[in-house]
């Protein structure tokens, strides 16, 4: 069960985005499609960072506390899927904020 | 070039994108810091459960030594780079493709 502990604060990060998604039900055209392109780039440069950030040892994981499955050299599984779900709940963070409070983007 | 020097780069980078680059000027508007401040308390809770049960560990060597919630100032920074890019490039992606540019 240890190895399963990074994946523990992942489920609790899709528990609160799965909160979010029933209790405010934020909406936009083309959801999933802008989606897809905004997390590419977040998965492109900070993969790169922490592929490179864990080559020199900025910092590294605890190999119990993780499956140990790389889709990337170096990079832990665990790792990809957090730059996927955080970006995802900060999104809907910010669409259900938009939506509660009628703030906008545009000026006019 | 240690975690500090990098994660302060990783902030202008973003700021510099959002306002110059995208334009989208996310970090002038309200709704940007209703969302950051919304979303802080959970990155300090999951930092905090990162770093207390050792998941996650930096090397001294590449940090300046200060810890909020027992990770590394360092990682606001980054944090906060990264809600700067999600949603100023979610802003770029789904405005262009609402009128198909």
């Amino acid at each position: 069960m240890t190895h399963l502990h990074y994946l523990g604060v992942l489920l609790f990060v899709m528990l609160c985005a799965g909160f979010i998604a029933t209790a405010f039900k934020p909406r936009a055209p083309h959801f999933w499609r802008s989606f897809l392109y905004t997390d590419s780039v977040i998965l492109v440069l900070y993969l790169t960072w922490d592929f490179w950030a864990i080559s020199k040892k900025n910092w590294f994981f605890d190999s119990k506390q993780i499956l140990n499955f790389n889709l990337l050299p170096r990079v832990p599984m665990e790792e990809v899927l957090f730059f996927i779900i955080v970006p995802f709940t900060s999104i809907l963070t910010y669409l259900s904020l938009k939506k509660l409070t009628g703030w906008r983007v545009d000026s006019e | 070039m240690i975690y500090s020097d990098i994660a302060l780069d990783a902030v202008i980078f973003a700021i510099l994108i959002d306002l110059f680059v995208i334009r989208t000027q996310l970090i002038t508007k309200g709704i940007f810091w209703l969302t950051y401040l919304v979303i802080l308390p959970f990155q300090l809770i999951t930092n905090w459960w990162l770093t207390s049960k050792n998941i996650v560990r930096y090397s001294p060597s590449q940090i300046i030594g200060r810890r909020i919630a027992g990770a590394p100032v360092e990682d606001l920074l980054f944090g906060f780079s990264m809600i700067v890019l999600t949603l100023s490039s979610w802003e770029f992606f789904s405005k262009r493709d609402n009128h198909d540019l």
